[in-house]
């Protein structure tokens, strides 16, 4: 009887743990992005052991306690041994997260690399312009044009993040990174693509009337391509507008 | 235990003479009619801000804009989390902590019945002055409820709907100050002899809590809309860069006031489940000190987080943020073991406030995990003003403190009216909630982790779709729970089974007085001697000798 009855609930842990697993951000494409998605899945990890158990405890309450008969239940009043268990875990849990989160954090903001690009980008309602530094290449978007931001894959791109007008905020789903632009404001971060590939960008920071219709594409492609693609963009200067 | 009556001191006869029906309600000082008018009204403002909610995820419910444009999603977005927010979450907690602490104090009524009515004025009057903006030329404001600057200044965004927004809310951050001053000194001045600090019942400790924060969040949230409102009007230049003002600095005055909110919002529901989990075990609070202490850590760390919401500005110092953050989880995690712990080898009924505080400890639980993501500055790189957020805050708001504004609606509404809700509605209230709730945020956390960020009105983006779609047909759900439950209100409050004055077996002094309680309050009044007086009186022999021998207790069927 016993095996039989194991089965079924450690069943039910394995589905709930994969179900809860299952909500796990997308891999990352860039290097930042990396130690923010590991950072992401340990998280994920404790926190479905966290509910699984509280929630087993609360729902085992229910169901062995349920009222049976009129006897009153013993009046307990509490227990300073379990009552110190359940501060001093949770403080050491969110003490170990927070260690980790400190090393992740140092790798996603690190900047001390050279870079390899240098690349400001200025939020405006509501639209994206990229300027390439010391190229004369940029790309404007605007009403019906997605500005594509184009990078070379493996080379650090530094991002001098500027506002034109309200506070924006930069993001790309696939980098696990954002940050805000805020006018008055120089944000600067570091992005290291390692695919190549078309993604999305979107402002995540509510500014307005048209804040919906606010995206851009990432185009990451070889050193290569990204050197004659810079060269043309240069050539045609700030008229050049390659977003469709 | 001996259990004398306690004499009270003679009550003006004028008590006897109100006037009924509207006029006594416009005129009154009395604190149980004041409450009424507080849950009645904040209750008013939820199922609006439903009905804007339902029109968000009608327009949301596949890609492409169907129903709205941009602008009219944007004000019924923004109108949506203002009225919740503002007018709704903050004030029902204030409205039971009207009605129940003086009852639970043994106090015929508040320190300050005058200004505890005028509160009440300056939240409706505040609450109408808001409302009015959908009706002024260019409708109400479209900035989102956080309103963050230089978008909400007068260069950006134009029109009298932001004004009276600014206007309104400001006013109801005045009632809310007064309200405070009135609750946090009929706490300490007003209770009964015998009454002391660690016998106040938990929820009177949670509206302590709630009241004194309000009194320390709510004026730098006057000040912030002070300095918006000059901007806006007469040339103030706090926020404009190139003026040399600052627009961070909203956001730090905002949110120094926006997190304590969540715990002005939730504070007194921790106190509501602690006086229905034990009820419903027939077992004494487990480690009641503790949870008291736990308030006070989380009130006071809640001061100490602002800026994780600012996490994604590049401006603040991450690890402080963090770890103050991360820390909220332990004194949050006592409460949830000592909830389980008072469960424990008590003797359960699932009456429909129980399962509703059970089930306020399964979804805060989810709410509370997913806050220590945010809590964690690269996590929340990633997911920061994505449906991530709007689904994290969703299950502490909407589960948190609905299903605990829904279990005191059960537990007290006996009190308030004399009659029991229907049970059988109660219970298919509670199931097509959990299941539309659920349905609704669950799938917004995976969109979220996808990249979707909130606040738009439309998205291209294919697969994004069937999540979405879920949440529209949960939030529906969610919306027929809820007719569920005005029906049950209706039906309830006319032919619902009598109360009595204890249906529960309650441990606090409001079950010792009759249902509704008189307009001062008590008749008669037991001792006092532990933070369970009603409990105690009952296993008294002055109860037992009033009503007939110790067959009648409630406490043995």
């Amino acid at each position: 009887m016993q095996p039989r009855r194991r089965v079924p609930a450690a069943r039910w842990l394995v589905v709930t743990a994969t179900v809860l697993v299952a909500g796990c951000t997308p891999h990352s494409v860039t290097e930042q992005g990396q130690a923010i998605y590991n950072l992401y899945n340990l998280f994920m990890y404790i926190a479905a052991v966290v509910f699984v158990l509280v929630s087993g405890l609360v729902i085992w309450s229910v169901v062995r306690y349920r009222r049976r008969d009129e006897e009153l239940p013993t009046q307990t009043h509490g227990n300073n041994r379990l009552e110190l268990a359940w501060t001093v875990i949770p403080t050491v849990i969110v003490l170990v997260l927070f260690v980790f989160t400190i090393r992740a954090q140092d790798k996603v903001l690190d900047q001390s690399g050279q870079a390899d690009v240098n690349l400001t980008v200025t939020a405006f309602q509501w639209s994206w312009r990229f300027t390439y530094e010391g190229t004369g290449a940029e790309v404007v978007g605007g009403p019906g044009t997605v500005p594509e931001m184009v990078v070379p894959v493996g080379a650090r791109i530094r991002v001098k993040l500027l506002s034109a007008d309200v506070v924006h905020s930069f993001y790309v789903p696939q980098t696990l990174f954002k940050r805000q632009a805020i006018p008055g404001t120089v944000n600067q971060f570091d992005l290291t693509f390692d695919k190549v590939g078309l993604y999305h960008g979107q402002c995540t920071q509510f500014c307005g009337l048209q804040h919906t219709d606010m995206v851009y594409r990432v185009r990451v492609v070889t050193q290569g391509e990204y050197q004659s693609w810079l060269a043309g963009a240069s050539r045609r200067g700030s008229a050049g507008r390659p977003g469709t | 235990m001996a259990t004398t009556e306690l004499p009270l001191p003679a009550l003006p006869e004028a008590h006897h003479e109100e006037p009924g029906g509207i006029v006594d309600y416009l005129t009154t000082v009395d604190h149980k009619k004041i409450g009424l008018l507080y849950i009645f009204t904040s209750f008013a403002i939820f199922l609006a801000g439903g009905i804007l909610a339902l029109v968000v995820r009608t327009e949301l419910a596949e890609p492409g804009l169907q129903v709205l444009g941009e602008n009219t999603y944007n004000q019924v977005f923004t109108m949506h989390g203002t009225l919740m927010i503002f007018l709704f979450a903050a004030q029902v907690s204030t409205g039971l902590g009207n009605y129940l602490v003086p009852l639970q104090i043994g106090a015929a009524d508040v320190a300050f019945p005058r200004a505890n009515a005028m509160s009440y004025w300056l939240y409706l009057f505040g609450s109408l002055i808001v409302l009015s903006s959908f009706f002024v030329s260019g409708g109400p404001a479209a900035v989102a409820w956080t309103a963050y600057a230089p978008l909400s200044t007068d260069q950006y965004f134009q029109g009298t709907g932001m004004d009276l927004w600014i206007i309104g809310l400001a006013v109801v951050g005045v009632a809310g100050i007064l309200g405070a001053v009135n609750l946090v000194t009929t706490i300490f001045r007003m209770r009964m002899p015998g009454m002391t600090m660690f016998r106040l019942p938990l929820f009177s400790w949670g509206v302590l809590v709630n009241q004194l924060l309000i009194l320390f969040a709510f004026p730098p949230l006057t000040v912030v809309f002070a300095l918006l409102f000059l901007e806006r009007n007469f040339g103030a230049q706090f926020f404009n860069p190139a003026a040399g003002g600052q627009p961070i600095l909203f956001q730090h005055i905002f949110w120094f006031f926006g997190h304590p909110e969540v715990y002005i919002i939730i504070l007194p529901i921790f106190g509501v489940i602690s006086e229905v989990i034990p009820v419903f075990s027939r077992k004494p609070l487990f480690g009641y000190r503790a949870m008291v202490f736990a308030f006070f850590g989380i009130a006071a760390l809640s001061f100490g987080v602002w800026a994780h919401h600012m996490f994604a500005t590049g401006l603040v110092y991450l690890p402080y943020f963090s770890i103050m953050s991360l820390l909220i989880a332990v004194p949050t995690g006592i409460k949830v073991f000592n909830w389980i712990g008072t469960m424990w080898r008590g003797s359960i009924t699932l009456s429909t406030a129980m399962l509703m505080a059970l089930g306020f400890i399964l979804v805060f639980l989810v709410g509370g995990i997913t806050g220590i993501f945010l809590a964690s500055p690269p996590i929340d790189f990633a997911v920061n003003d994505t449906y991530y957020v709007v689904a994290h805050f969703h299950y502490i708001m909407v589960g948190g403190l609905l299903y605990g504004m829904f279990a005191a609606f059960y537990f007290w509404f006996p009190k308030f009216t004399g009659r029991l809700l229907s049970e059988r509605l109660g219970k298919w209230h509670f199931w097509i909630f959990l299941l539309g709730f659920n349905l609704t945020f669950f799938p917004q956390f995976l969109v979220g982790l996808d990249g979707m960020p909130r606040r738009i009105a439309d998205y291209q983006i294919e697969r994004w779709g069937p999540a979405n779609l879920a949440s529209t047909v949960g939030a529906f759900l969610t919306g027929v729970s809820v007719l569920i439950f005005l029906w049950n209100f209706l039906v309830s409050i006319r032919r619902g089974k009598p109360a009595g004055d204890d249906p529960w077996g309650g441990n606090s002094l409001e079950w010792v007085t009759s249902s509704p309680p008189p307009s001062h309050n008590f008749h008669h009044l037991p001792e006092v001697h532990s933070e369970r007086p009603a409990y105690d009186y009952r296993h008294s022999p002055a109860y037992a000798a009033a009503h007939g021998g110790p067959d009648t207790d409630p406490d043995r069927g």
